[in-house]
């Protein structure tokens, strides 16, 4: 894929399938630049990896796309429609806020699920509560969505007796749950024990096979070389360089690319690679 | 208001400063005791000490220095309002302090102890030298909570007689027919006498961290 | 002082039956309307609007640094110079209610400010905002934190309860007194008194750890 545009889509039939655009996107914290200018898409079905070194930004860019951080510049652009910012120019409020928020699903590192609830309530919660749905099929749903993540005999138990990997499946179900036009994950393996990794990467495998819109947080390089569509690698605020799995990994064309993944490749040797299982 | 009223509510706050001064002067201590019974696990002293604690605790000031006061002479003791209010907040120091103490004690590492022990040395110079140190830091800012709760329960021991800020300003109330500015004024005292607490707590706080060398 | 003062005591039982239950009824009263008005207050003192925290602030602020007879004499005595004049068990039940709830409300911060900030941005992030946010994911997650402290905070309404006493609403204290005063029993009358007081303490004991069985799969 070519280097990202910065202008808008003028073909319609492109115009129709990206989901999301991201324009210009800067953000500072105190007197720290974490984004400088991001711009990228990703169009239906696509998955999108954010890789690079710890601090580049690539949380704080995920957390722009629902407008959980606010870009001090930019635009981001959800199936043509502006987020957080009407068309007038004025400031969305928060029920418009929320109700765009609730076309994005994200499922977070540390799983952020909410404790006083159980496992079908977490999933119902949103769907019911913020999308208004019918009580009747929402549970329906949950309990397909359960029983696609694997967890369907846990409906009625508290996040509190789950471990790790169980609680980010319920997440992930939590997520699918809201219909969501595009699904962000962020890092969403890191604060897994290595064991448990391996079955949320399952899961989030399937969903990418079956055509999910997808932004992915991640440092699971071998998991981004096989799911992704599109790679781009950040590093300090800006993107390095963007491109296809195969071309990034295989042949890095930017110098802090290539160090980057050299510094994984001894990782690799150190350890050896959780298994993504099918 | 005039001078002499300033100065009667003034008056009063010795009295609240001495009673809860000498209460917890007392009860501290005895606290103290009581938590490192039942940390010792010492076997009828511990259910007694459990028992004082808990009823001390939901009793309220009023009815404690009332039964204190009126109730003595009957078990043959004559004691006059200013000891009988002292007496109520020493007792009641230390059935306060004695929860705060307690969960030092319980986070304490018991390592610490049993190296002490291993060591030979005597219990109570384990005890001095070792635990309290250290728990006396970590229960400090709840021993000043639980002294601030106690001048503001102070106010009880007017009901046996014992002029104190509340009852002075109520007093002063009651005889110039205007009874708001009086009460403003024991508001004023009683905000100082608990800034001044606070104060005393960072100041402690702050010798004590001048004494630990090694993190 | 003997068992035969007991007994004298409890002859009066009548009083002390009905002197028991103004000190439930204002326990209860005061306990629940003060837990509300605390959970109303607590977003209040975490708005960001500095007014609005402020004010509530400073209200809570002075609660903490002031004797509750203090306030009730404020309420009871001063206030009729503003032209407001309560009977003493209206100045009772609203002292109770007033004092206590800027304690709860102080409470129930620190226990929202102690959710785990993620938490409460996947509700964020999954539209919820406002109220709503209160409702669902703020307020179950602050309740149940201050579990120990609100039944804490019940214990502390019993004991001021019995400061209404001094201005002579018939509570459990006064009540004792006059019987004691009446019939030369001073040991045995306080003594009930102070065990009444101990049961109901203990009542509100089971109650907390029930909440807190409640909520102990309920937590991070």
């Amino acid at each position: 894929m070519t280097p990202p545009e910065n202008a808008e889509q003028t073909s319609s039939t492109s115009r129709a399938s990206r989901v999301l655009q991201l324009q210009g996107i800067s953000k500072s914290f105190a007197d720290n630049e974490v984004l400088k200018d991001i711009s990228l898409n990703v169009d239906r079905g696509q998955v999108l990896c954010l890789i690079g070194p710890s601090g580049c930004g690539k949380s704080t860019l995920l957390r722009c796309i629902n407008w959980l951080e606010t870009p001090d510049a930019g635009r981001v652009i959800l199936n043509g429609q502006r987020f957080g910012v009407h068309k007038s120019g004025a400031k969305m409020r928060d029920g418009d806020l929320a109700r765009m928020r609730s076309r994005v699903a994200m499922v977070f590192q540390h799983f952020a699920l909410w404790p006083h609830l159980s496992v079908i309530d977490n999933i119902m919660a949103s769907p019911l509560h913020v999308q208004h749905r019918d009580r009747q099929e929402v549970r329906e749903e949950a309990i397909a969505l359960l029983e696609k993540v694997g967890l369907a005999d846990k409906a009625e138990m508290f996040p509190s007796s789950l471990s790790g990997g169980q609680k980010q499946r319920v997440g992930i179900a939590r997520a699918l749950a809201m219909k969501p036009e595009l699904l962000l994950f962020d890092e969403p393996t890191s604060a897994l024990d290595p064991m448990l990794v391996g079955e949320v990467l399952g899961v989030i495998r399937d969903l990418a096979d079956e055509g999910a819109t997808m932004v992915i947080v991640t440092h699971e390089m071998e998991f981004a070389r096989q799911v992704a569509s599109q790679v781009i690698f950040m590093s300090d605020g800006h993107i390095a360089e963007a491109g296809p799995p195969e071309e990034f990994f295989a042949a890095p064309k930017s110098d802090k690319a290539k160090q980057f993944l050299a510094r994984f490749h001894q990782h690799l040797k150190a350890r050896s690679a959780p298994a993504v299982e099918r | 208001m005039n001078a002499y009223d300033y100065w009667s509510i003034f008056q009063g706050s010795f009295t609240t400063v001495g009673v809860s001064l000498a209460g917890v002067l007392v009860g501290l201590p005895l606290g103290l005791c009581l938590a490192l019974l039942r940390w010792a696990q010492m076997p009828v002293s511990r259910q007694i000490a459990y028992l004082y604690v808990s009823i001390i605790r939901s009793c309220p000031a009023v009815t404690l220095v009332m039964l204190i006061y009126f109730g003595s002479p009957q078990i043959g003791v004559s004691l006059s309002p200013l000891v009988a209010a002292m007496i109520t907040m020493a007792v009641t120091a230390s059935a306060f302090s004695s929860e705060i103490w307690r969960s030092s004690l319980l986070a304490f590492d018991r390592q610490q102890y049993d190296a002490a022990l291993a060591f030979g040395m005597p219990r109570f110079t384990r005890v001095w030298r070792i635990v309290l140190p250290q728990i006396w830091r970590s229960s400090l800012p709840g021993l000043i909570n639980e002294t601030t709760m106690l001048i503001k329960s102070s106010p009880a021991i007017a009901v046996i007689g014992m002029v104190e800020i509340t009852r002075a300003a109520q007093r002063v109330g009651a005889r110039t027919y205007d009874p708001l500015p009086p009460l403003m004024v024991g508001l004023a005292l009683y905000v100082v006498i608990i800034f001044a607490l606070v104060r005393l707590q960072r100041r402690l706080e702050l010798s004590g961290n001048r004494l630990e060398p090694i993190q | 002082m003997s068992y035969d003062d007991f007994i004298l005591v409890w002859q009066q039982y009548p009083k002390i039956l009905e002197a028991f239950g103004n000190t439930l009824m204002l326990i209860v009263i005061s306990g629940s309307v003060s837990m509300m008005l605390g959970i109303f207050l607590t977003p209040m003192l975490m708005s960001r609007r500095k007014a609005i925290s402020l004010s509530v602030s400073v209200y809570c602020e002075s609660m903490r640094c002031m004797p509750f007879l203090l306030f009730v004499y404020m309420i009871y005595f001063g206030l009729p110079s503003a032209g407001i004049q309560l009977s003493n068990w209206t100045t009772g039940i609203v002292a109770l209610i007033l004092y206590n709830a800027a304690y709860m409300a102080i409470f129930l911060r620190g226990a929202w400010q102690d959710i785990p900030k993620e938490t409460i941005e996947a509700g964020r992030a999954y539209g919820f905002y406002g109220f709503k946010l209160f409702r669902r994911v703020i307020m179950p997650l602050m309740l149940m934190r201050a579990i120990p402290m609100v039944g804490n905070q019940w214990v502390q309404i019993v004991k001021d309860s019995a400061f209404l006493g001094i201005i002579a609403v018939t509570e459990l204290t006064a009540a004792m007194n006059s019987i004691q005063s009446t019939n030369f029993i001073p040991f045995a009358s306080f003594l009930s008194a102070v065990l009444l007081y101990w049961l109901i303490s203990l009542v509100i004991e089971l109650v907390t750890s029930l909440f807190t069985r409640y909520a102990q799969v309920r937590r991070t």
